[in-house]
C-alpha cells in the first residue's frame, strides 16, 4: 500500500466536501440542530403542573398539618388549585385542565397527631395523603408524586420529628451534577457521526460507481486498500471535527461537563467514523443509484438510535433484544465516550469498547476492500 | 509473418467474393480467423493489445463471445457496433475491471488483469468519470497523484493538456460549472495526464456535438502520430473512418475486421454504416 496514493484520496474527499456547501451543512448544521433541539427539550425539568387540592382537613387550634404541607409544595413544579369535592377535582383531570388531585382526608391533622402519640386504632386512610394522578404520562406524574412526598417529609422534619430511616444520595461517585443532557449528549454525538459518515460514504461510493470515477480509479495503479484507507482517514478527520463542534455546543450552551480526556473522546469518535465508513462502502455494493442508497437510512439510524444506550441504558432493553445492541458498533462507542466524558475514565478502563470498535473497523474495512477487489 | 499473411489471404478471398457468395465465404472467414487467432496468441503478444478467444458470460448472457483481435503499436483500432454489442465489456476486461469467463487478453504483453500494466494504460469510461464538486485543476491533480506524478509533472502536463483541449482559462472552474462538451474534454485530459502508451476510450464522443467530435478525432490522430496505441469504441459509424482499422461487433462477436477502405470495398458500399449492415445481415442469415 502506498501512503501517497491513499493520501491523495483523503485530500480528494476533503476537497469535495469543502466545495459542496450542502454536504458541509449536512455534516455540521444537522447534528448541531439535533443536539440543540434535544438539549432544549430535555434539559428543562417539569414545571408549573396544575394540581387540584381537595382539603377536607380541619384545623387544630389555628393551624392544620395539611396547610403546612401545602405551603411546602415546590411551587415551581406544582401550580395548586382547590376544589371542594373530589368528584369536581377528578373532573378537572378528566377534562385535561389538571394533571392530578391531592386529597387530604377529614381530620387529617388530628389523626396524624393521634397516631404520633401512639394511638394505633386510627385508620390508615385518615392519615394518608391521596394522589390521584393522570399516570398516562409518567414524565409528569412522577415529578408530582416526588413534590408531594418531598413536602410531606419537609413538613414532618419541620415539626422536629425524624424518620427512623433516612437515605442520603447527595454524594456521587460519578456525575455529581449530571443532568439528563450530560447522559445523552455523548450518545447524540456518536449517533450523529455514525449516521452521517455511513450515509455520506454510502452516497459517495454509489456516486463513484455511477459517475464512472470508480472504474477510472480501479483501472489506475490505485489499490482498493488505498482507496478504502484514503476514505477512512478523511472520514476520521471529519468525525473528529464534527465531534469537536458538537462537544463545544454541548459545553457552551448546555453546560455539559467533560470530566475526562477530550482527545481520547476524539480518538474513539474517529474510530467510530472509520467503522461507519467501512459499513458505508459495504452497503454501497447493494445500491445502484443514490435514491436506493437513501433507503438504507432507517436501517442505519433506527437500531443505533434505539438500542445503543443513547437515551436509556442497555439494561432497560429486553434480554432477547440485547444481542442486537451488542452487534451495533455505536453501543461500544456511546459507552466509551460517555465513560470518558462523565466518569473521566482513561484508555485503561475503556479499552474493551475500543477493542470492540477496532474489531468492527478491521472487519468492515477488510470486507469493503475485498468487495471492491472482487471482479465479476 | 505467417499469421499476418494468412489473415490477409482470408480477407483477399472475401474481398474477391460476390455478395451472394458471402455466406459460405463468411464461414470460411470465421473459421480462418479462429485459426489465425490461435496462432496470434502464441506469436503476436508483442502487439500492444491482443485478445484471444475472449468470452464473458453474465448469468448465462454472453456479452462477449469468442472475440479475438489485436491492436498494433501506434494504431487506432475502432470497435464498432450497436449498443449491447459487447464493446464496453471487452474494454473493461482489457482495463482489468472484469475477469474473462474464458480466453485471454493481453495489454503491452501482460495478461490482464495485471495491476503492473495500469500505469501505462489510460481509460476513459463512457461516463465522464469526473468529480463534479472539484475544479478542473483539482480533478487533474487528483488523477495525477493517483498515477504517482510529482507536483511539477502535474503542473507541466496540466498546462499542456488544457491547451490541447482548449480549456486553459477554465482551470479553476468546478466541473459542474462547465458545459457538457467541456466536461468531455476534461475527461479526456484526465485520461491523458499520465502519458499512457495505450488508450482505451469507451464511446468518447457520445453526447458530444459534431464540432467537438471532429476536434476529438484530431486529438486522437495527433496521439496516434505520437506513437500511442488506441482502442476506441463507438456506435457512430461515420466517425470510424478516422481509425486505421475497424472491428465490427455484434452479439459479443467480431463479424468483420479491416481498414475502413477495405471494408467499404469488400461490401461495395459508400458508408461504414452500410458496410456494417451488410455484415450484420449476412451474420443474421448465418
Amino acid at each position: 500500500m502506498k501512503a501517497s496514493r491513499a493520501f491523495a484520496v483523503t485530500k480528494r474527499v476533503l476537497r469535495d466536501l469543502k466545495n459542496d456547501r450542502r454536504q458541509l451543512a449536512l455534516i455540521f448544521i444537522a447534528p448541531l440542530l439535533v443536539i440543540s433541539l434535544f438539549g432544549v427539550a430535555f434539559t428543562g425539568n417539569v414545571k408549573d403542573v396544575r394540581v387540584v387540592v381537595v382539603n377536607s382537613d380541619t384545623a387544630v387550634g389555628n393551624s392544620s398539618l395539611s396547610d403546612k404541607i401545602i405551603s411546602n409544595f415546590d411551587t415551581s413544579v406544582l401550580n395548586v388549585a382547590y376544589a371542594n369535592t373530589e368528584a369536581d377535582a377528578v373532573g378537572q383531570v378528566q377534562n385535561s385542565s389538571a394533571s392530578a388531585v391531592i386529597v387530604f382526608p377529614s381530620h387529617f391533622t388530628q389523626s396524624v397527631a393521634a397516631r404520633a402519640s401512639g394511638q394505633t386504632s386510627i385508620p390508615q386512610e385518615n392519615t394518608t395523603v391521596q394522589i390521584l394522578a393522570d399516570k398516562s404520562n409518567p414524565n409528569v406524574s412522577d415529578p408530582i408524586i416526588g413534590a408531594v412526598n418531598s413536602a410531606v417529609a419537609q413538613t414532618i422534619q419541620g415539626l422536629g420529628r425524624q424518620a427512623p430511616v433516612s437515605v442520603d444520595s447527595s454524594n456521587a461517585i460519578y456525575g455529581a451534577n449530571a443532568q439528563f443532557i450530560d447522559f445523552f449528549a455523548p450518545g447524540i454525538i456518536c449517533i450523529a457521526v455514525w449516521q452521517l459518515t455511513t450515509l455520506l460514504t454510502l452516497i459517495s461510493f454509489v456516486g463513484e460507481r455511477t459517475s464512472g470515477t470508480l472504474f477510472r480509479l480501479l483501472a489506475s495503479p490505485l489499490k482498493e486498500s488505498e482507496l478504502v484507507a484514503g476514505y477512512a482517514v478523511a472520514f476520521g478527520v471529519i468525525g473528529i471535527t464534527q465531534s469537536a463542534v458538537l462537544l463545544s455546543v454541548a459545553v457552551i450552551l448546555f453546560n455539559v461537563t467533560i470530566v475526562g480526556d477530550v482527545l481520547l473522546t476524539f480518538g474513539v469518535i474517529a474510530l467510530l467514523a472509520i467503522v461507519s465508513e467501512g459499513l458505508g462502502i459495504l452497503l454501497s455494493s447493494f445500491a445502484r443509484r443514490e435514491a436506493q442508497a437513501i433507503q438504507f437510512l432507517p436501517v442505519i439510524v433506527l437500531p443505533a438510535f434505539l438500542l445503543s444506550g443513547v437515551f436509556w441504558p442497555i439494561q432497560a432493553i429486553p434480554t432477547w433484544l440485547r444481542p442486537v445492541s451488542y452487534i451495533l458498533p455505536t453501543t461500544y462507542a456511546v459507552e466509551a465516550v460517555r465513560s470518558v466524558i462523565l466518569r473521566g475514565w482513561g484508555l485503561d478502563k475503556i479499552y474493551p469498547d475500543v477493542v470492540a470498535l477496532l474489531i468492527f473497523a478491521g472487519v468492515f474495512l477488510v470486507l469493503a476492500t475485498i468487495l471492491l477487489r472482487r471482479r465479476e | 509473418m505467417k499469421d499476418d499473411a494468412s489473415i490477409r489471404d482470408l480477407e483477399k478471398d472475401f474481398g474477391g467474393s460476390k455478395a451472394v457468395n458471402k455466406l459460405s465465404q463468411r464461414v470460411k472467414l470465421k473459421n480462418g480467423l479462429v485459426q489465425a487467432e490461435v496462432q496470434i496468441k502464441e506469436v503476436h503478444i508483442k502487439d500492444d493489445v491482443c485478445i484471444c478467444n475472449l468470452e464473458k458470460d453474465f448469468d448465462g448472457f454472453k456479452a462477449v463471445n469468442n472475440l479475438s483481435l489485436r491492436v498494433k503499436h501506434g494504431e487506432i483500432y475502432g470497435l464498432l457496433g450497436p449498443n449491447g454489442a459487447g464493446k464496453t465489456t471487452a474494454i473493461r476486461i482489457l482495463c482489468g475491471l472484469l475477469r474473462p469467463s474464458s480466453g485471454e487478453a493481453y495489454v503491452l504483453g501482460a495478461k490482464v488483469p495485471d495491476p503492473g500494466v495500469a500505469s501505462n494504460v489510460g481509460y476513459m469510461p463512457q461516463e465522464l468519470a469526473l468529480y463534479r464538486n472539484l475544479t478542473v485543476h483539482e480533478n487533474l491533480a487528483f488523477y495525477g497523484e493517483v498515477f504517482g506524478l510529482s507536483k511539477r509533472q502535474i503542473q507541466t502536463r496540466e498546462q499542456a493538456l488544457l491547451k490541447l483541449v482548449d480549456l486553459e482559462t477554465s482551470k479553476n472552474l468546478l466541473i459542474d460549472e462547465l458545459s457538457g462538451g467541456m466536461q468531455h474534454r476534461i475527461s479526456l485530459a484526465c485520461t491523458l495526464l499520465h502519458q499512457p502508451q495505450v488508450l482505451f476510450l469507451d464511446e468518447p464522443t457520445v453526447g458530444v456535438d459534431p464540432d467537438l467530435r471532429a476536434s476529438f478525432w484530431r486529438y486522437f490522430e495527433e496521439l496516434r502520430d505520437a506513437g500511442i496505441t488506441m482502442l476506441i469504441t463507438t456506435h457512430y459509424m461515420d466517425e470510424a473512418r478516422h481509425c486505421d482499422r475497424i472491428g465490427f461487433m455484434r452479439g459479443g462477436s467480431l463479424i468483420a475486421e479491416g481498414s475502413p477502405r477495405e471494408l467499404l470495398e469488400l461490401t461495395h458500399t459508400d458508408s461504414l454504416e452500410d458496410a456494417f449492415l451488410v455484415y450484420s445481415q449476412t451474420e443474421g442469415l448465418q
